[in-house]
């Protein structure tokens, strides 16, 4: 369990979590979602006892993580997969970190095996395509067997075949009763994965729901009618609390639930030919939620655009 | 892959012994982090080649020069004309064990590993010292012992160990020569830039060699006694070599060890407490 309280931190002027709270339960797959800058890799630096909050706190099964005797074994981390020095072969980079963790050397290889790097074990991770490096930093973060982990965009920049691969290996890993946290600033990728979500935006939490709530209370999903008495349906629909718009032959129906409506189309009489609910797409809920935090990162990357001499802010790759 | 083999791959481990961020296996973990990668090798053997390298050919030319130069040379001086050589890749490496960290965003790792900074500091410092004092003396013997023999078959005047000043040099250069690669790593550690930290390890090197005996005496006596490396080199060879530069050997401990401290000390509080 994962608890974030209160949670803020600023850079300077920056504020990059703001008063954050949210839990994170093991046995389901929680995606961490927000546009650029959100705030996702902060809240992770911090869970991490990388980075020292501003102020609140964020804790691991009731501690924060500097406190915690053998983190390695309570949690599992991939930040940046790159993080490696180049002139290691996979296995000697795993070697020492499992050893700063106390962690039997025999674990290097099962976790080589765990993630297909086993064949290139001996290679040096300097020539390592960005799909191995992720793959290496999976098994980083499997060394110590964590019942936690927690994942920094991990799907980034992976083919179709390894975002497979590592969609199922989280979801067997929250079956195993784990706590799995994964960020990502692209919704499409969490619709397939996660369980849960977390989003947040300029630092703040926006949402922290199951993904079908999170899409059924979006505003855009609708439900499409088609009948012949639409003209006299309509009024009827207003009558009891939707909004209505026309499309061609059909009535685009927000704010009540397909049932209500055909219930309400037998109370009247209505012929009905179709009757459609859409659901938004879970992108298109989430551009809508986060909009907000989106324009205002826009609007501040041009700012320093034109003045040369604030540049940091601009840096948020880490 | 199936659940079954995850749990079976990952529970097999549970309750393996040893699993603590205790110091041994801090200090273990960032010895293999360098024993395993052939940079550290490199580095270190550069830094043992162009010293040992340095003072041969030195060594040569004096001897194939000397009707034409007056006066005496102290063959345990000139034997230890290569030191610097030694002093500045030995300090790059110094300023690297913490450097590269930064740049390529292991120090995140190593930290995740071992939150308690404390220790992860106190391995590196152990570690920096104890590989540049072996690779220091190994150094300093070996120029020595290569520059004599160069000497001898020069016919020019030779020293040797059982010389009490030769001695006292040779040793006194080697061990002093974790000096400067610690503070290289501890600037490594507040700049957290290879460049910056080279830059600053080597300029407080070289400051005294910029300057150096254009300056009014009042200022080397009053100025540049206080710079490291003058502080450190009163120690080591001002019994042989003296300028206005050095202080007498005790002052020159203790000018050497506040620049260590401050160092050292600026690099561990800010290690502890910035944002990795
Ligand atoms: N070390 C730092 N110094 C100054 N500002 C920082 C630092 N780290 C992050 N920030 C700022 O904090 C904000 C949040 O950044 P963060 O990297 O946490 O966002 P993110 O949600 O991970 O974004 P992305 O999806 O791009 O990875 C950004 O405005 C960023 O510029
Ligand atoms: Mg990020």
């Amino acid at each position: 369990m994962i608890e974030v309280k209160d949670l803020t931190k600023r850079y300077g002027e920056t504020v990059a979590v703001d008063h954050l709270s949210f839990r994170v339960r093991p046995g389901v797959v929680t995606g961490f979602l927000g546009p650029n800058g959100a705030g996702k890799t902060t809240t992770m630096r911090m869970l991490l006892g990388l980075d020292v909050p501003t102020s609140g706190e964020v804790t691991v099964n009731g501690r924060s993580y500097r406190h915690i005797p053998a983190p390695m074994c309570e949690v599992g981390a991939l930040l940046d997969a790159k993080a490696a020095n180049g002139g290691h072969t996979a296995r000697q980079h795993l070697a020492w970190i499992a050893r700063a963790g106390g962690i039997p050397e025999s674990r290097v290889a099962s976790v080589l095996d765990l993630v297909g790097l086993t064949e290139v074990a001996g290679r040096r991770v300097g020539g390592f395509s960005l799909g191995m490096y992720q793959r290496l930093g999976i098994a980083a973060a499997m060394l110590g067997d964590p019942d936690i982990l927690i994942l920094d965009e991990p799907v980034n920049g992976l083919d179709p075949e390894g975002i497979r691969w590592i969609r199922g290996f989280l979801q067997q890993l929250a079956a195993e009763g784990r706590t799995v946290l994964l960020s990502s600033h692209l919704m499409s990728e969490m619709e397939a994965t996660a369980d849960h979500i977390v989003v947040i935006g300029r630092g703040r939490l926006i949402a922290d729901t199951s993904i079908a709530e999170f899409t059924r209370r979006s505003t855009g999903s609708h439900v499409r009618v088609v009948s012949p008495h639409a003209a006299r349906f309509a009024p009827v629909l207003q009558g009891a609390g939707a909004a209505i718009s026309h499309e061609e032959h059909a009535l685009i129906v927000t704010g009540l639930e397909a049932d209500r409506i055909g219930a309400l189309a037998a109370e009247h009489r209505f012929e009905l030919h179709e009757l459609a609910p859409r659901r938004a797409s879970l992108e298109a809920a989430f551009m809508e939620l986060t909009q907000g935090s989106q324009e205002y990162q826009g609007a501040r990357s041009a700012a320093t655009a034109v003045a040369p001499g604030v540049l940091a802010p601009t840096r948020m790759e880490n | 892959m199936t659940t079954a083999t995850i749990s079976a791959n990952t529970r097999r481990m549970r309750g393996a012994v040893n699993r603590d961020t205790r110091f041994a296996n801090t200090l273990a973990s960032e010895w293999l982090k360098l024993a395993t990668l052939r940079s550290t090798y490199i580095t270190l053997g550069l830094g043992y080649l162009l010293s040992v390298a340095t003072s041969a050919i030195v060594g040569i030319a004096l001897g194939s020069t000397r009707d034409t130069w007056s006066g005496d040379i102290s063959p345990i001086t000139a034997s230890m004309v290569g030191t610097v050589f030694g002093l500045i890749v030995y300090s790059v490496f110094g300023v690297l064990t913490v450097s590269r960290e930064y740049a390529s965003g292991t120090m995140r790792l190593t930290l995740t590993a071992t939150p308690d900074r404390r220790q992860v500091f106190l391995a590196k410092l152990t570690l920096v010292t104890a590989i540049v004092t072996v690779a220091g003396v190994a150094t300093t013997v070996s120029m020595f012992a290569i520059s004599q023999a160069v000497f001898s078959a020069t016919g020019m005047p030779t020293a040797s160990f059982t010389d009490g000043d030769a001695l006292h040099m040779v040793l006194g250069l080697g061990l002093a020569m974790p000096f400067f690669p610690i503070m290289g790593m501890a600037f490594g550690m507040l700049l957290r830039s290879t460049a910056g930290g080279i830059t600053t390890a080597l300029g407080l090197l070289w400051l005294p060699q910029i300057f150096g005996e254009f300056v009014p005496t009042w200022f080397q006596e009053h100025i540049l006694s206080l710079l490291p490396s003058n502080g450190i080199d009163s120690v080591t060879v001002s019994h042989i070599e003296s300028t206005p530069a050095y202080s007498a050997p005790l002052l020159g401990a203790a000018i050497a060890a506040a620049w260590l401290l401050a160092s050292v000390g600026a690099a561990y509080i800010a290690f502890q407490r910035r944002d990795a």
